[in-house]
């Protein structure tokens, strides 16, 4: 069984680390928590299950669908919600959490009334085919999310490090002030830095469809939730920490359930970020020692 | 300051008046002239948020009812239907509109007991009854004597359907899986295992999950690897089916028994070929060889595109209790109302032959559910 | 007296608890500390209040204020090792904590009945008719039916509970505390380079926020007559944040105000209910892009004042 729950915990922790990349490069940028992320992941999984059951198509295209509709939703986000705030004198940060609230709320009620409450299926084709290695059943569906998620996590740090686009995206992480004075379109680089964060969000969305074989429209508060217990546990900001503690908080969640109580298993993201706060408050792989914000 | 304070306290007033006693309704002016007993009943019901399935197919089954009730002309209804969300504040809130601002003469609902422990008590000091359909908790009609129900316990249900498996499947070991944090899933589960022990069977392990979890595998996983004769899952549809379907595509092939929440199409619908052999006990049987219960089901599916399910079924059921005891009462008038309901004896509904006993809780047999071949049967 | 309407009291009542809620983020807020677990700290002060009137029958009041004092003193426990945090960091982990406390709350059955809840919570206009029907009061001696009085009693409990925090917090803004609470929200390391005993203050704060949000759930599970889990989560917290963010961050009668026209709002649109939480959403965005710092803010005051005066402003 431990190996099964190893793969179980494998899964779920890749998705849970791509959900997290989306808060994080978020944070890093705009040093806010986008609160409509979780909303917009649930979305992403909607539209791939539409894709898929109502007009057939192949799981590409589903993907496809998640990404342009889940991008569009990061840019309206940013244009309508974000934006209005950013450079005012009276806004605190708090404005923009608000903000993002006041969308995740819309979301999930806008998808309320059109897709009902109930659980959706979906279906994946190749859902059934698995490989027996020894005691172990795996089945394909998981290792090609496991895949997906490598090659995204992978093909993001690359992006960072050696584009310059994706340097230039770092450089107003780091500050974007001087970002801006060095000649970044510091306006441009935040536009894009939601959309991507927004569209692997529509991936991860995808990729839960395939795993569970369920979605409903309360998958993003839950996931919401823990994507953020993941950013403060990695480090907020920072991609590896977004990876590795997806990995760890989908480990641990399944090993608790295996051989702990299973009532525990939500706590166990809270516990988690209560610890790491008192005893290394900048997250397993963060920098700079948590400043005081504003 | 105390000027401010003043000021501020007008204003907030204001505000409170004008926004507020604004939206309200205008009040309808009263009463019955004539022979049909006109009557305002009010309905409470989880129609928007995470329950919202459940609160539909309630308030779906009553106005199904209405509209036949209305048609035959003795009875006169009016519904006020209000949502509550499934938060008990609002059950309240919506309790007191009815009772005080619309002057219903009565309640059906709300939808879930959480909820009616909050407004339950406040219709009963009002002198309103006010009758659950779907509220299975412990204690509900000890709340007082204006509170009914109809909705068949699981104390009375789970029994029935567990004590037939066991003999059925010779089960000796078993595996308990239930959602901790929802009212009805947890009694539902202190009844399995009350029964599972009263039965002298092994439980192998208790696993729990959330409301709204998309992934059991870990919980199931576990229990695979413990072997059990047969899982006794109290859940509502909306994760049963899920739970079902992720158990079949993992190898776990013994049956299931479940209480209430399993017993709707829905389950089916979501599981599809990993339903069969599901094991239920319910009050509500919709492919019995019944003309009242064919009639009823044809007419729901027309008129909203799905089969009815329990749910739908009971509501339909206490909107007709509700309207006879009206006519018994002979006015709608709340206390003459109230007793003729704690009178109703052997009324036959969908669900099948109902009374109220002595504390306004249900009195009824339950039937045990297999699905066989995609469809609820008997189970013998 | 027909015009006396239950229901309106009712919603009032929420209005108030809710306003007191408020009030308990805004005390955190004021020194710069934005703790999103006052979810928590209610199910504390409203579980002991409901266990400590169910199952030992004590009176109402010992059980609001052991309620109020318990959830304080979690309130210091908590905001001990919360110094080393802040900003979105404190914000999360509060917000860890009330999850935390709730998953405590269902899985203790023994303690708490577990997702059941508690029901059957003496309500507290239930109460004082029952006690006052003892001595041979009727309500229609005032010319009021049952139920009128019931929730006219409960009403006005809340309101001088209501009315006694806003005055307790007002005056505290004007003295010293309030004065240290204001430049440690503008300046931390300043106000402790002038003297100003930073971890008393910030502590302080933390368990009067609590205190209060104890107290309101207290009060709340004394109105409702039943507690579950489900009452004090993650979307109650936000709840609470939004009345004081929407209201108005800057002063106390922002949260008040906030409280007021939140609760009041989704009863007067319950006409068309099923389309409410899209405009609640719609609602928030549309004020954080226009009038961030809230609707009530010194500046309104202000002029408030002047007009009141009779000044032009």
């Amino acid at each position: 069984m431990f190996l099964e729950q190893l793969i179980n915990g494998i899964t779920l922790g890749s998705i849970y680390a791509i959900v997290a990349l989306g808060y994080t490069l978020v944070f890093g940028v705009l040093d806010i928590i986008n609160m409509a992320h979780g909303e917009i992941f649930m979305i992403g999984a909607f539209v791939g299950m539409l894709i898929m059951s109502k007009a057939g198509a192949p799981l590409p295209v589903a993907f496809l669908g998640a990404i342009v509709v889940t991008a569009a939703m990061g840019l309206l986000l940013e244009r309508f919600a974000l934006r209005p705030l950013r450079g005012r004198p009276g806004a605190s940060h708090l404005a923009s959490l608000i903000s993002t609230i006041g969308v995740s709320i819309l979301l999930e009620n806008v998808a309320h009334k059109i897709f009902g409450s109930g659980n959706h299926l979906f279906e994946t084709p190749f859902a059934e085919i698995s490989f027996t290695i020894g005691p172990v059943t795996v089945y394909l569906v998981q290792v090609v999310i496991l895949l997906i998620s490598l090659l995204l996590m992978a093909g993001l740090s690359l992006w960072l490090a050696r584009t310059r686009a994706g340097k230039a995206l770092r450089a107003a992480a780091e500050n974007l002030e001087t970002a801006g004075l060095l000649g970044v379109d510091t306006n441009r680089m935040i536009t894009i830095t939601v959309v991507i964060a927004s569209a692997m969000g529509g991936v991860a969305g995808v990729l839960v469809g395939m795993a569970f074989n369920y979605i409903n429209n309360q998958i993003g508060l839950s996931m919401g939730l823990k994507g953020l217990a993941i950013i403060i546990f990695g480090g907020m900001g920072s991609v590896y920490g977004a990876m590795a503690g997806g990995l760890i908080l989908g480990l641990s969640e399944t090993f608790v359930v295996a051989y702990g109580s299973s009532g525990y298993r939500d706590a166990i993201a809270f516990v988690a970020i209560i610890v790491i706060l008192l005893i290394k408050p900048q997250g397993l792989f963060g920098q700079a020692p948590a400043e005081a914000k504003r | 300051m105390k000027r401010n304070m003043r000021q501020f306290a007008v204003v907030a007033c204001a505000l409170f008046a004008f926004v507020f006693m604004g939206a309200e309704k205008a009040r309808k002016p009263a009463a019955p002239k004539g022979e049909p007993i006109k009557a305002k009943i009010g309905v409470i019901s989880y129609i928007t948020g995470q329950g919202a399935a459940y609160g539909e197919a309630i308030t779906n089954g009553i106005k199904l009812a209405q509209e036949e009730v209305n048609a035959k002309g003795e009875v006169l209804v009016d519904l006020k239907i209000e949502d509550s969300s499934g938060k008990q504040e609002q059950a309240l809130a919506a309790a007191q509109k009815l009772i005080n601002s619309e002057k219903v003469v009565a309640i059906i609902g709300p939808t879930l007991s959480n909820e009616m422990f909050a407004a339950g008590p406040e219709a009963n000091a009002s002198g309103v009854p006010i009758m659950g359909t779907s509220t299975t908790a412990k204690g509900i009609p000890q709340i007082g004597k204006f509170v009914f129900r109809n909705s068949m316990p699981e104390s009375q249900a789970i029994p029935a359907a567990a004590g037939q498996a066991v003999k059925k499947h010779n089960i000796k070991k078993v595996a308990l899986l239930y959602g901790n944090d929802d009212a009805f899933t947890k009694s539902g589960f202190d009844t399995m295992k009350e029964t599972a022990e009263k039965l002298k069977l092994n439980i192998v392990t208790i696993q729990e999950f959330q409301k709204g979890q998309a992934d059991y595998k870990a919980q199931l996983t576990k229990i695979a690897s413990l072997a059990p004769d047969a899982v006794f899952c109290s859940a509502l549809y909306n994760e049963g089916g899920v739970i079902l379907a992720q158990a079949r595509k993992m190898g776990l092939k013994v049956p299931f028994v479940g209480g209430n929440g399993f017993n709707s199409p829905k389950v089916i619908e979501i599981a599809k070929e990993a339903a069969e052999g599901l094991i239920v006990a319910t009050p509500w049987f919709g492919e019995k060889n019944d003309p009242k219960v064919k009639a009823f089901v044809a007419k729901y599916e027309k008129a909203f595109g799905k089969k009815p399910d329990q749910f739908a079924a009971q509501a339909y059921d206490a909107f007709y209790i509700m309207t006879n005891a009206l006519k018994a009462a002979g006015a709608a008038d709340r206390t003459k109302l109230r007793d003729a309901l704690a009178a109703t004896k052997n009324f036959q509904g969908v669900v099948g032959r109902f009374s109220f006993d002595a504390d306004r809780d249900v009195v009824m047999t339950p039937s045990v559910l297999v699905v066989k071949g995609g469809k609820f049967a008997i189970f013998n | 007296m027909e015009w006396l309407n239950p229901y309106h009291l009712q919603v009032a009542s929420f209005m108030l608890i809710n306003a007191i809620l408020g009030v308990s983020i805004y005390v955190t807020l004021s020194t710069g500390q934005l703790s999103l677990g006052n979810a928590g700290f209610m199910s504390i002060g409203a579980y002991t209040a409901a266990l400590l009137s169910t199952q030992h029958q004590l009176p109402i009041p010992v059980g609001i204020l052991a309620g109020s004092l318990l959830a304080g003193a979690a309130g210091i426990l908590v905001g001990i090792p919360s110094l080393r945090l802040s900003g979105v960091y404190l914000a999360i982990a509060t917000l860890g904590f009330g999850e935390v406390l709730r998953a405590v709350l269902i899985n203790w059955e023994s303690l708490t009945g577990g997702a059941v809840g508690i029901a059957a919570i003496p309500q507290m206009g239930r109460v004082i008719l029952a006690g006052a029907r003892d001595r041979g009061f009727t309500p229609e001696s005032l010319g009021l039916q049952s139920n009128q009085f019931i929730s006219l009693t409960v009403f006005l409990i809340l309101l001088a509970g209501t009315l006694l925090t806003v005055a307790f917090f007002l005056r505290l803004s004007r003295s010293r505390v309030g004065r240290a609470y204001a430049a440690i929200r503008l300046d931390e390391g300043a106000a402790a380079a002038a003297g100003i005993p930073i971890t008393y203050y910030k502590v302080l704060a933390f368990s009067q926020g609590a205190l209060l949000s104890g107290f309101a759930g207290a009060l709340f599970a004394h109105s409702t007559s039943f507690v579950s889990p489900g009452d004090f989560t993650y979307h109650r917290a936000v709840e609470i944040l939004v009345f004081a963010v929407f209201g108005g961050s800057e002063h106390i009668f922002g949260p008040v105000f906030g409280a007021a026209f939140l609760t009041v709002v989704p009863e007067a649109l319950r006409a068309i209910s099923e389309y409410r939480y899209i405009l609640y959403g719609i609602l928030l965005v549309l004020m954080m892009v226009f009038r961030p710092q809230g609707v009530i803010d010194p500046a309104l005051l202000r002029r408030f004042r002047r007009s009141g005066k009779g000044t032009p402003a």
